[in-house]
């Protein structure tokens, strides 16, 4: 018999590869992973046998991923990079899943047209559209597909006993494990098994006439007589699951993953948030939903039953947290670690031979003549048109929905960062991304700083980051408080990361950076702000490394590969046969299964039938929902939540068209009024929580009162509002906001003011710094300091001064230790301190001692995490004494000072005042530092405020702070001589510079309050200039 | 019989002993240095000689503060010569040396001297910036090296030179220990001291020190302001005079200081300001009441100024309220200035919202165009009587039991 080409499987490929072949140039690079990839395969490229990386978390083994993947890109770098390298892979990948596709649609259905259909669905089967396009899976579709290579030759094996099949299968099982290896042990589940089951059908049916005589003894005793075939198969890829990647095994049990979950959308309810149920249910099942009935029925036919419960259980699983079921069948940790669109993904690829013959059936089966003869030819042909309408609609929903919600942020220039890490030696420290999404793995790839993020989260080592459901610090905004509370941590005690170096590609964070002591270095020309820390120490040339043994560097190096050249060798000449027609060969035993498609079962039209209706009302049902939700101005409750959210992702032009057109307020006055509030609350605050409280409603007009909290980099922040509503023409619009109106008296004025400019080098040359070129550390004189304790938490207060005659960066270490001297914790002065003093200037200071957040009892993450909040370190023994290290460092940037204390009132515990800028720069974020004292004016305390709003220059800004709640402060220990500054013992360098300084000079300016514990506060003000002119 | 045992014991032991006297010896003549010289110059060829009469060539340790190493000799007619390479001869400082024979071990050391001529000044100094009054110093390390890169004999004269304003000093140094140094003491002025050091001829390059004013004293503060009016809106400044420290050098640029005010509420607000060329100005808002300040300025521990006081007349005397729309709408004004304008836009008035003597609410408006309009909206103040104070340039006026419907 000769075998014509299968022009549908040609088609298939052709078009897969035109398609997605020209398409992923467009959409790899902005998927979740493909980056990922990209780092591991630069790791490799660069040392392949070392599985050590230094570059991400402080070192990580790349043995905590399976290598095929990496691997191959990184030998196809040598030919032409890097992202060649990925091209190249993800092309390969291309052609496997649909040449996959195929032989598993083959081996299911047994019918070679139904199998070419099966192929060219699957190169638009939306599920892998979006493993491909969104998610950028490379080692999961290389996985499936080399899986779906394997079950033809493990049917041929169990069904016929030869050993030549069993080495082709167990060689591809290899490749799949290399691959990816979350792939062949839920593959085993939910493919393999439902295989043999239906081997074993074969077996049965081919004893006697028909299906139906199949009974459970005849299934059963053909199953003791495969028996052996099933056990040594199933046995031998145990061993290749364990032996082929036996490092990944042997490190996961090494460093098992005690992490604190990562919150992931497939695990959501998705009827609740619509936006997960869109892109891990609704999006790989695609045109599939339509068909649920079909597959369904075909796939518990007796032969498939055993697909049939595969595919349910992986349908159910991959309905996440909609329905409480998967989280009872996977138990709480698998449910917490797997990440369950998998499940999904395997339902749909599952399906797709049943696509394929569904499709056969309808356009030129028996499908087509009982709709023909029932419906007509014309019906026939719209249903055709709607499928094939929904299919393509789908196909192009996905791919271009990175374009309409990016996942990622846009594409950033990596070169000048990376000529900035080459240059003066600025990869001997480490760095930290802000807001560079997944691009933050290309960045490593291409430089070899190092970095205390990184993008492979199951392999973060340090407790501040496993004890937080945080994937990366790199995006830790859009992780809530629990993610900038980790930030936090990094940003005050970032010598012990020897981090020094921050690129920025995010404004929300700049005020946290700013006011936990680092500084902005400049903008590069991609608009990337570096920002670093001074007083950093780098990275020691010697970096610790778990080593492993010598013999598993070598077997993780060679035996990947060593499965593709023996499954190459193996299945080539299969391939060969298979593909080319080259030589004659026996027709594979499944082939004699297939099915006569004859007379399409009335009973499943009807049931897809009036599934699909279904479907129709419950789409057109979501629809109007949408619309309700979505239509602003329906009720009043929308139109404030539309308004709010509308300024709350800056799109003005949307909140003025909510703003009552009887004001008469004229966009561009609004846009006006807007663009000159600055401040935490309007430039860095993302809405967390809105909640809208109707408190009178009529016809025509209404009250809410709304309660919005706010995220913002520094603190949480509740604002209540009172907004007024009015009705016009059925539609719902906000009043305006009153306007300070406030007029500064000059409308050009001017300033002078002593800049400090720091050349660096003097001299061109990569040689170290001349040490004439050196400045001497800034003199600093730590006036006062001592530990106390209130409200449980211990702090050491005091009070600092930059006694020299240049400007100073001043950072502040305590230590504590207990009467044996034994250290106990050890913290940085973050918020409560001014870091930026100028000559003779002074500020009082607070170090907090914060633990590890969390780090004890995981349970017991609050749900509504303040960042402003922190964990103290929970003594095991009573901190007696302390040691405080203050390091001056000069730095000419952050020097604003022109801020005045213009007016303040005490009432009620509460202390209100004006701040006044008479400077020329915009105050983005004033800060209060109060320094509460008793009635013999000792220093007791220091507590901070931030002020929400800016302050404009020549401008008033009023303040509002609530005086500490009554509670005594207990003084620990008030010993000043383990105190040093630059490393030198303070009392004897201050002695020489200030010999007769007239002590507590300044407390008799200090404001008087009533307080049950304190008596008198001082006042100083902290400024953060978001854009300095 | 014990005794038997022992004389025969005894016995045994001097006859063995006879034996071990018995040893061979053969006289050879043992490895002799033949040279004497013990001091070269760097630079010069160094040659230990030996003399011996075996056919030996036992290996040379030598050792200086560089490191060490081992040379194999020339034997030439019996006489073995090491030659010490060039890398142990160019630098000064002892060599100790060993022939490590098996036998017999010779070891000795000799010393290599400097040239007594400089080729390059080796200089360092620090800190580059020390503070005026004579207490504080820089200290400069010369360390004058030969064309071999050693530093020179011990007592080399080394000339320290600095010059600072009007002076130029020159003062005789000499190297010990490798190094001349000197540590140069600041003077009463403040300002830049340039610094070399100059050694047989050979002159180093020029470094710059620093030398700043010390820490302030005590200073004087005034104020200018365009009126001294309460209007909320103009500017007051307050200057120092020019900062001086105790030997009469300006301050430093950028000096930082506070001025504190204390108002007649006894509550201190405060300003602050950096000096250019001693004067240090601040600016502050006036206040919108009528209010008298005091106020002094202070460089924290170090200095501070006598306290100047400040009256601010009153600018409204009275102003009108006005409730209309059902009470719910209070407009508050003209709001007019000393001369009869009307007050400039950005006067704070506050009215504050009792019912039944608790108080709800206190709502802050600016004025524009000299007056404000408070509206009382029905969601939020249900009607019932409501007593209203408003207050404003410090001007408080009271409303009692208004009736909101």
């Amino acid at each position: 018999m000769k075998e014509t080409s299968n022009k549908y499987l040609i088609a298939a490929l052709l078009l897969g590869l035109a398609f997605h072949g020209s398409a992923i140039f467009f959409t790899l690079e902005t998927t979740y992973d493909a980056l990922i990839h990209l780092f591991f395969a630069d790791h490799y490229a660069n040392s392949w046998f070392e599985p050590w990386n230094y570059e991400w978390y402080t070192g990580f083994t790349v043995q905590s991923y399976p290598p095929l993947v990496h691997q191959s890109i990184a030998l196809l770098s040598m030919i032409g990079g890097l992202k060649f390298g990925m091209f190249s892979v993800a092309l390969i990948a291309i052609v496997l899943f649909i040449t996959g596709a195929y032989r598993f649609s083959l081996l299911m259905t047994g019918n070679k047209t139904v199998a070419g259909y099966a192929a060219l669905l699957a190169v638009f089967s939306s599920s892998f559209v979006e493993t491909l396009h969104i998610f950028g899976q490379l080692p999961s579709i290389v996985g499936v597909s080399v899986l779906m290579h394997a079950l033809p030759e493990i049917y041929l094996w169990l069904k016929t006993g030869k050993k030549w099949y069993l080495a082709t299968s167990l060689s591809l099982i290899a490749v799949t494990v290399t691959s990816h290896h979350v792939t062949p042990i839920f593959g085993m589940v939910f493919f393999i098994f439902p295989l043999i089951g239906m081997v074993i059908m074969d077996v049965s049916r081919a004893q006697v006439n028909s299906m139906k005589e199949v009974t459970f003894k005849l299934f059963l005793n053909s199953f003791f007589k495969l028996f052996k075939r099933i056990v040594s198969f199933g046995m031998l890829s145990l061993v290749l699951i364990i032996g082929c990647i036996f490092p990944y095994w042997l490190n996961s049990k090494a460093n098992p993953i005690t992490q604190v979950p990562i919150p992931h959308g497939s695990r959501d309810n998705f009827l609740e948030i619509t936006s997960s149920g869109l892109v891990f249910f609704l999006i790989p099942w695609g045109i599939l939903l339509v068909l649920l009935p079909y597959i369904f029925y075909r796939y518990y036919s007796k032969r498939y039953l055993f697909f049939g419960l595969s595919v349910t259980i992986c349908t159910i699983l991959g309905t996440g947290g909609t329905t409480p079921i998967p989280l009872k069948i996977l138990g709480e940790t698998a449910f917490n670690i797997l990440t369950l669109d998998r499940f999904t993904l395997w339902a749909s690829i599952l399906s797709i031979p049943l696509m394929g013959e569904f499709t056969y059936r309808f356009v030129e089966g028996d499908l087509k003549e009982l709709i023909q003869s029932k419906f007509g030819a014309v019906y026939h042909r719209i249903i055709g048109g709607i499928l094939a309408g929904l299919a393509v609609f789908m196909v192009v929903f996905t791919m271009s929905l990175n374009y309409f919600r990016p996942s990622q942020p846009q594409k950033i220039k990596m070169l000048p960062i990376v000529n900035f890490l080459n240059q003066d030696d600025h990869d001997k420290w480490r760095f930290l991304t802000l807001g560079f999404g997944d691009q933050m793995a290309w960045l490593s790839a291409q430089t070899n700083a190092m970095t205390v993020d990184g993008n492979y989260h199951s392999a973060r080592r340090l407790p501040e980051l496993t004890t937080r459901p945080i994937e990366r610090l790199e995006n830790s905004k859009f992780k809530g408080v629990a993610g900038i509370g980790s930030l936090q941590q990094f940003l005050t005690t970032p010598e012990k990361y020897n981090l020094k170096y921050i690129f920025s590609n995010d404004k929300f964070y700049d005020p946290i950076l700013y006011f936990c002591g680092w500084q902005r270095l400049r903008q590069l020309e991609n608009g990337i702000m570096v920002w670093e820390r001074l007083n950093i120490p780098p990275v020691s040339s010697i970096l610790p490394k778990e080593d492993v043994a010598k013999w598993l560097k070598i077997h993780w190096g060679i035996v990947p590969f060593l499965t593709v050249l023996i499954a190459f060798v193996l299945n080539i000449q299969m391939l060969w046969v298979n593909m080319l027609k080259t030589r004659f060969k026996p027709i594979p035993d499944f082939l004699k299964y297939s099915v006569s498609y004859h007379k399409f079962n009335r009973n499943v039209l009807r049931v897809t039938h009036i599934w699909s209706v279904f479907l129709a009302i419950i789409l057109c049902y979501g629809l109007y929902l949408f619309y309700l939700k979505n239509d602003s101005q329906r009720s009043p409750e929308n139109a404030i939540i539309a308004y709010y959210d509308a300024l709350d992702f800056k799109e003005f032009e949307k909140a003025h068209q909510l703003i009552d057109p009887n004001s008469n307020l004229p966009i561009a006055q609004y846009m006006l009024e807007i663009s000159v509030t600055d401040g935490l609350l309007s430039s860095y605050a993302k809405m967390d929580a809105i909640e809208t409280e109707i408190t009178q409603l009529n016809d025509s007009t209404a009250s809410a009162k709304v309660t919005t909290q706010w995220i913002t980099p520094l603190e949480k922040i509740e604002k209540i509002d009172y907004k007024t509503l009015s009705k016009h023409r059925k539609k719902w619009y906000l009043h305006p906001d009153d306007l300070n109106n406030d007029l500064p008296p000059d409308q050009l004025y001017s300033a002078n003011a002593t800049k400090y400019f720091n050349q660096g080098r003097r001299r061109i040359t990569t040689e170290q710094t001349h040490h004439e070129d050196i400045l001497k550390q800034p003199v600093l004189e730590v006036v006062s300091a001592k530990l106390v304790q209130y409200d449980g938490h211990y702090a050491i207060i005091g009070e600092v001064q930059n006694i020299d005659n240049v400007p100073a960066d001043v950072i502040l270490k305590g230590t504590l230790y207990n009467d044996d001297n034994k250290e106990l914790a050890t913290y940085n002065a973050k918020y409560h301190m001014k870091h930026k003093l100028m000559p003779k200037e002074s500020t009082s200071f607070r170090i907090n001692f914060e633990g590890i957040a969390w780090s004890k009892t995981q349970d017991s993450i609050p749900d509504t995490f303040n960042p402003d909040e922190f964990t103290p370190v929970e003594f095991e023994e009573q901190p007696t004494k302390f040691n405080l290290q203050a390091a001056g460092n000069v730095s000419g940037s952050d020097l604003y000072k022109s801020v005045v204390l213009s007016a303040i009132n005490i009432k009620d515990k509460t202390i209100s005042g004006n701040l006044f800028n008479s400077g020329i720069q915009e105050i983005t974020i004033p800060q209060l530092l109060i320094t509460y004292y008793d009635e013999q004016k000792n220093m007791l305390w220091v507590d901070h405020a931030f002020v929400k709003e800016g302050v404009r220059q020549q401008r008033k800004q009023d303040f509002e702070y609530p005086m500490l709640h009554a509670g005594k402060v207990t003084l620990i220990n008030d010993d000043m001589t383990n105190i040093f500054v630059n490393g030198l013992p303070n009392a004897a360098i201050a002695g020489k510079i200030v010999p007769n300084r007239i002590d507590n000079h300044t407390t008799s300016q200090l404001q008087k309050i009533e307080h049950p514990n304190f008596s008198y506060i001082k006042i100083e003000i902290n400024t953060y200039i978001g854009s300095p002119n | 019989m014990p005794f038997k045992h022992t004389y025969l014991f005894l016995l045994g032991l001097i006859l063995l002993s006879s034996f071990s006297v018995v040893q061979y010896s053969e006289t050879t003549q043992p490895i002799q240095l033949i040279t004497t010289q013990t001091d070269y110059n760097v630079g010069d060829s160094v040659v230990l000689k030996f003399s011996t009469s075996e056919g030996e060539h036992p290996l040379l340790y030598c050792s200086n503060s560089y490191g060490s190493t081992l040379l194999t000799g020339e034997l030439n007619a019996n006489i073995l010569q090491y030659k010490i390479p060039e890398n142990i001869s160019k630098k000064r400082g002892a060599v100790s040396w060993k022939l490590l024979d098996k036998t017999m071990s010779l070891s000795g050391t000799f010393t290599m001297n400097p040239k007594a001529e400089v080729a390059t000044m080796e200089t360092y100094i620090g800190p580059p910036s020390i503070e005026a009054g004579g207490t504080d110093y820089t200290m400069l390390v010369v360390i004058p090296t030969d064309s071999l890169d050693n530093p020179v004999p011990t007592n080399t004269l080394v000339n320290a030179k600095h010059q600072f304003l009007a002076s130029e000093e020159t003062t005789d140094i000499f190297t010990k220990n490798l190094i001349a140094y000197k540590n140069i003491y600041s003077k009463q002025e403040s300002g830049r001291m340039l610094v070399s050091s100059e050694s047989l001829g050979i002159n180093s390059k020029e470094f710059t020190i620093n030398v700043s004013a010390a820490i302030p004293t005590d200073f004087t503060i005034s104020a200018t302001r365009p009126h001294a009016y309460a209007d909320g809106n103009q500017i007051t400044t307050f200057s120092t005079s020019i900062i001086k420290d105790k030997q009469n050098n300006v301050v430093s640029d950028g000096t930082y200081v506070t001025f504190f005010i204390t108002n007649q509420k006894q509550n201190i607000l405060k300003t602050t300001g950096t000096t250019i060329d001693g004067i240090a100005q601040a600016k502050i808002i006036h206040p919108d009441y009528k209010d008298a300040w005091t106020v002094k300025a202070y460089v924290d521990g170090m200095a501070e100024s006598e306290s100047i006081a400040l009256q601010y007349k009153s600018v409204i005397e009275d102003y009108n309220v006005k409730f209309s729309e059902q009470n719910r709408s209070i407009t508050v004004g003209p709001l007019q200035s000393f001369m009869g304008q009307m007050i400039p836009d950005g006067l704070h008035v506050k009215l504050h919202i009792y019912k039944t003597n608790k108080h709800i609410e206190t709502l802050t408006k600016t004025s524009f165009n000299g007056y404000v309009n408070f509206n009382l909206k029905p969601a939020i103040y249900s009607n019932g009587n409501y007593n209203f104070s408003i207050e404003t340039a410090g001007i408080t006026k009271q409303f009692n039991t208004k009736k909101l419907w």
